[in-house]
């Protein structure tokens, strides 16, 4: 007879080995969060470089300023779902305000970003409809796709040509239709799908085109709509969803359509009706964030700048470099045991980066990830590149640091 | 083309998985492919495309969470490829 938790004992066991080496980099505990750009453990003062907040506002004055004044005006939490309780005019406004900046008549809020592609791509796709899934897709839209009885496909990763043949494998889909399911810029990699093309073959093919563009809305396109606005394509895509907790500096998400028709689905979308809605504050720091986004040319140039600056310096310096410039920079590793080590040495430098491991990760491969902020310097930057520098001469001392932690963990 | 063969198929994914066998794990029809071969569960999917290519066929994600040996992915293909 096995035990409840005898299943996880593989994972325990890979958990173990990171801990033998260092501390648990899926369970960084700060002491303090100072900026948008640093952090406190103990006494050190660490540079967060994987944050995922592009625009660096979880410290803008407007934003908090809005944030409290919703607490003082409606108080600290919604107690229930918008179908159960009621929709605050928060919410309303908020949404009325992201379907003004992409031009469509239809926006949804959730409650988390998670939560909205769990319930957009579940409220879409019915019995008879078929998903063709990028093959990079985050987690929340596989277990979006998990939640409906719709057959789900994936396709090659950013290979409009890939999509293209796989929805010709299908042909004609009896009684539904074909949704397709990409993202903007990918969480990992940072690399950045050619929607244009995507847009092309899925109408060609009588498709719809859903877009997640977590990472890219705020960072890219001349007013912050993402990579579909960055391409010229917007008024193309069928349905865009995004969150709040990465550029709007807060927690929630939103799905917008060009298809009016798209409110029917707060009627049917469970990850909607069964669990609470968004804070007032949430929201409406979320809701002074799009107007800075909307206005922030400078905050893009900025974040554009530091992204050039760290793909060359870390390039100049030999690192696997994952994508061209963006917001995300990850740097490919040899194996999951060298990068937890790296990641702990750059910890114990004073500079947090994401170590991210298979299976997480695409083509399984380990790590050591960087989100930049416009927030951050062009000394920080150096800062980082200069810690990497070092990280790199210092790799036998690494090495051996680690193997001799094994041994003494025997 | 005519449908290929049961064992035309095994020896397909065979060659197919080593890459994703760096251990050179003995492969039998019995062989879990997560849980034996250790193979994650993106790399299934990526295999899962690749035999999609060579047959010409589609295995929908739904199919391949009930998929959990060797022997049941030979099984998926060989009803796919005869339809």
């Amino acid at each position: 007879m096995t035990a409840l938790f005898d299943k996880y004992a593989p994972l325990q066991a890979r958990i173990d080995m990171m801990m033998k080496i260092g501390s648990d980099a899926l369970g960084v505990k700060f002491d303090d969060i100072i900026s948008a750009t640093r952090g406190r453990i103990g006494n050190r003062e660490i540079l967060l470089a994987g944050t995922n907040n592009y625009l660096g506002l979880t410290f803008d004055e407007d934003c908090r300023a809005a944030a409290k004044k919703a607490i003082d005006d409606h108080g600290t939490g919604t107690t229930g779902s918008r179908v159960a309780n009621g929709t605050y005019s928060e919410h309303t406004d908020l949404e009325e305000a992201l379907a003004d900046h992409f031009g469509m008549p239809s926006c949804i809020v959730f409650t988390t970003g998670y939560q909205t592609n769990l319930a957009a791509i579940s409220g879409l796709a019915g019995d008879k409809d078929v998903i063709f899934m990028d093959a990079d897709a985050h987690a929340c839209i596989i277990d979006g796709s998990r939640l409906t009885n719709a057959s789900t496909i994936r396709f090659r990763h950013n290979n409009p040509e890939d999509l293209d043949k796989r929805l010709r494998r299908q042909g004609e889909i009896e009684g539904g239709n074909a949704l397709v399911v990409i993202e903007g810029m990918y969480s990992m990699f940072g690399d950045i799908a050619p929607v244009d093309e995507f847009v092309d073959v899925t109408h060609r093919h009588g498709g719809y085109l859903f877009i997640d563009e977590a990472h890219s809305y705020g960072t890219f396109g001349p007013t912050g709509c993402g990579i579909a606005e960055e391409q010229g394509v917007l008024d193309k895509v069928d349905f865009i969803s995004g969150t709040f907790s990465k550029s709007l500096a807060s927690v929630g998400g939103f799905c917008a359509s060009k298809h009016p028709e798209f409110e029917i689905t707060r009627k049917v979308m469970r990850p909607y009706m069964f669990t609470a809605s968004a804070t007032p504050s949430n929201i409406s720091a979320a809701r002074v964030a799009v107007e800075k986004i909307k206005s922030g040319g400078h905050l893009r140039d900025n974040l554009k700048a530091r992204a050039q600056q760290l793909h060359a310096g870390l390039s100049a310096l030999d690192f696997d470099l994952c994508a061209e410039p963006s917001p995300v920079i990850a740097a490919r590793r040899p194996n999951e045991g060298v990068a937890a080590m790296e990641w702990n040495w750059l910890m114990e430098n004073g500079v947090y980066v994401n170590l991210a491991v298979p299976p997480g990760t695409p083509q399984s491969s380990s790590l050591l990830r960087i989100s930049l902020s416009a927030a951050h310097t062009e000394q920080d930057v150096q800062t980082i590149i200069d810690t990497f520098a070092k990280m790199k001469a210092s790799q036998g001392e690494i090495m051996s640091g680690m193997m001799s932690k094994l041994q003494a963990a025997e | 083309m005519s449908a290929p063969t049961d064992s035309d198929i095994y020896d397909k994914i065979c060659e197919l998985l080593k890459p994703y066998n760096p251990k050179n794990l003995p492969i039998e029809r019995s062989s879990g492919i997560m849980s034996d071969l250790e193979v994650d569960s993106v790399a299934v999917f990526d295999l899962i495309m690749e035999l999609e290519d060579h047959y010409d066929i589609s295995i929908p994600m739904e199919m391949v969470s009930d998929i959990k040996t060797v022997g049941e992915l030979v099984n998926a293909v060989k009803g796919l490829t005869a339809e």
